[in-house]
């Protein structure tokens, strides 16, 4: 049972790096990423190549982030003279053709049968029965070391930067914003972020193969970002964790209910997750937790006299 | 040899076509990118096997079942999904769309699993012509894309409605103040593209087999024809759609064929850097 828990919690940790990259890039920045199951395949296949060459897993964590970040960054830039629909639709394009390539180019990825036998970081430190607990709290601090850093960049003045071309990016051009290299920099640091999930994706499963990588990614990952909240990373962790904890959940119900086989199960997952994107999108559009927000309010300091009309009015603007 | 590449392009393309055109109507009236476009075109195809193979229909009554079908499920879609949110930011509905496409694809892998299904129907030889191969499916495809395409075109040229659908996507504001009922011609559009795409998934379900994947095979390449055209211009899709249908298959010659996607992706990219309104499209570049 605790190695089950432990599986369980490697897996939520996995789709919280996946969704707080999907949540700086969609979230902060309001650009749809429908290619992320090919991006999070382009970092498993580079960390698992380069672990593979006996470069070293650390290595192959970093190859991994540097390479998928580019290639978005790429795709940002590709699109950034166009409004958002196009960037969803090359990112969809650029999904598919890593998909097509994991699957054709055998030589360098196996092809449909994929790349067994990825080295594990600290393999060996600890003996066989404890290895997944060590990788776990590996993961838990690769993800708090994130959370922080992406907290951090949303507070900070280039995080307030984004948010001002996601909500009007005319005005933030005005006011002297460099627009496109926002976006392309916020999308492929997104971009990094989806290569590190990749990496331990490779790492913790040591075997990875195209089917693994199919577009559920995608959707688990829309979905925590929007239960969630977009923007909010605090949202995210609750969000990702819930939709996690259901899915593998729901694996017991296939003993359960015994009329429906693993596909009817796997298909009803998907029109739920589907139901709530959309569902969230109408009745719900700023999730569970709201985003951070700089107040007005926050700046002025409490006296006695804070009920002059002034700041009263300040605060009706800020509310 | 190349004749005979360039026709199959030809047939495939008109295949293509069909979705791109609705593609480019709906983002014409609605401003968004639908990305169920691919398990609308599937829905279709399934909604025909189970005309043809279930109800023993004759093929043809059964792509007149799917396209109704497909027309109903489309304007339900609307009503519960794309209304509520047509006055927020275009981002919320093309999430929205790739929501819709998950349930769509997933209600089909629910009731029909996921083996490959094909249309009940008798093998006829392929004829020859000119020393060009043409089976009967290629000449059905062709027939039906063709009169599907000139529909369209009369509709949008030549009915109040196609005037209705021209004004609202120019001008959604002005077309409200001279009294047009901006949801009875949405309403229209869902049909329309509805039906286009249910016979894009008939046509698609003679030429290769039928599984919950069928249409998002094409998505790319019906986005890409879609924007080769210039979004939003339905003469410009069927062009883009013919284009891409002789390039992705010239290309076969070259390179393996399981890579005709990326040769679509590749077109939409460079053409995007080079010219970003597309071939025929007017200008929508970000200010």
């Amino acid at each position: 049972m605790t190695a089950y828990l432990v599986t369980i919690l490697i897996l939520v940790c996995i789709a919280i790096i996946l969704g707080l990259a999907l949540n700086l890039q969609w979230g902060l920045c309001g650009m749809v990423n429908f290619g992320l199951a090919g991006f999070f395949a382009l970092g498993a296949y580079s960390a698992a190549i380069v672990a593979l060459s006996g470069a070293g897993t650390f290595a192959g964590i970093v190859a991994a982030a540097v390479i998928v970040a580019a290639a978005c960054g790429l795709t940002a830039l590709i699109s950034l003279r166009l409004s958002d629909e196009y960037l969803a639709i090359l990112t969809l394009g650029f999904g598919e053709v890593i998909r097509l390539v994991t699957l054709s180019e055998t030589w360098l990825t196996g092809g449909s049968l994929g790349l067994p036998g990825i080295p594990r970081p600290f393999w060996g430190w600890v003996s066989e029965q404890n290895y997944e607990v060590l990788f776990l709290a590996l993961l838990i601090g690769v993800v708090f070391v994130l959370f922080v850093v992406l907290e951090i960049l949303i507070r900070s003045p280039f995080g307030r930067a984004v948010r001002a071309v996601r909500e009007d990016d005319t005005v933030a051009s005005t006011l002297g914003k460099n627009v496109t290299m926002l976006r392309v920099k916020a999308f492929a640091a997104g971009g990094a972020i989806i290569g590190i999930a990749g990496a331990f994706h490779a790492y913790y499963l040591t075997y990875i193969d195209p089917s693994q990588f199919s577009a559920i990614i995608t959707a688990y990952a829309f979905m925590a970002v929007i239960a969630g909240g977009r923007g909010s990373n605090k949202g995210l962790l609750l969000g990702a964790a819930t939709i996690m904890f259901l899915i593998e959940g729901s694996r017991f119900l296939k003993d359960v209910v015994g009329v429906l086989d693993a596909t009817q199960l796997a298909s009803i997952r998907l029109i739920l997750i589907g139901l709530g994107l959309i569902l969230f999108l109408i009745y719900r559009p700023q999730g569970f937790m709201p985003e951070y927000k700089l107040r007005v309010s926050s700046l002025i300091p409490k006296n006695p006299q804070s009920d002059s009309p002034r700041a009263s009015e300040l605060k009706k603007e800020a509310a | 040899m190349i004749a005979q590449v360039v026709l199959n392009g030809l047939i495939t393309g008109m295949i293509i076509a069909l979705p791109a055109v609705a593609l480019t109507l709906i983002y014409g009236i609605l401003k968004f990118p639908n990305f169920a476009i691919g398990a609308m075109l599937t829905v279709g195809a399934y909604l025909a096997f189970v005309g043809n193979s279930i109800l023993k229909l004759p093929m043809y009554v059964s792509a007149v079942f799917a396209a109704a079908g497909l027309a109903l499920v489309l304007v339900i879609v609307n009503r519960f999904v794309f209304q509520p949110l047509r006055d927020r930011a275009a981002v919320n509905l093309l999430v929205a769309s790739m929501g819709v496409s998950f349930v769509l694809e997933n209600i089909v892998r629910f009731i029909f699993g996921n083996s490959a299904l094909s249309f009940d129907l008798p093998i006829v030889r392929a004829q020859q012509f000119l020393g060009l191969r043409i089976n009967f499916e290629q000449i059905v495809t062709a027939a039906t894309a063709i009169s599907g395409m000139i529909a369209v075109y009369v509709i949008l040229r030549h009915t109040p409605l196609g005037r209705a659908m021209r004004a609202v996507s120019d001008n959604p504001a002005l077309a409200a103040v001279r009294g047009i009922d901006r949801n009875k011609i949405v309403r229209w559009m869902w049909v329309i593209a509805g039906v286009l795409t249910a016979m894009a998934g008939v046509l698609a379900g003679l030429d290769r087999a039928i599984d919950p994947l069928l249409g998002w095979n094409y998505v790319v390449t019906i986005f890409a024809a879609a924007i080769l055209g210039g979004l939003g211009n339905p003469i410009g899709a069927v062009v883009g759609a013919l284009t891409l249908g002789v390039v992705e298959e010239t290309s076969t010659l070259v390179i393996p064929p399981n890579y005709r996607q990326v040769v679509s992706f590749c077109a939409i990219a460079i053409l995007l850097l080079i010219r970003p309104q597309g071939l025929l499209g007017t200008s929508r570049v970000k200010k």
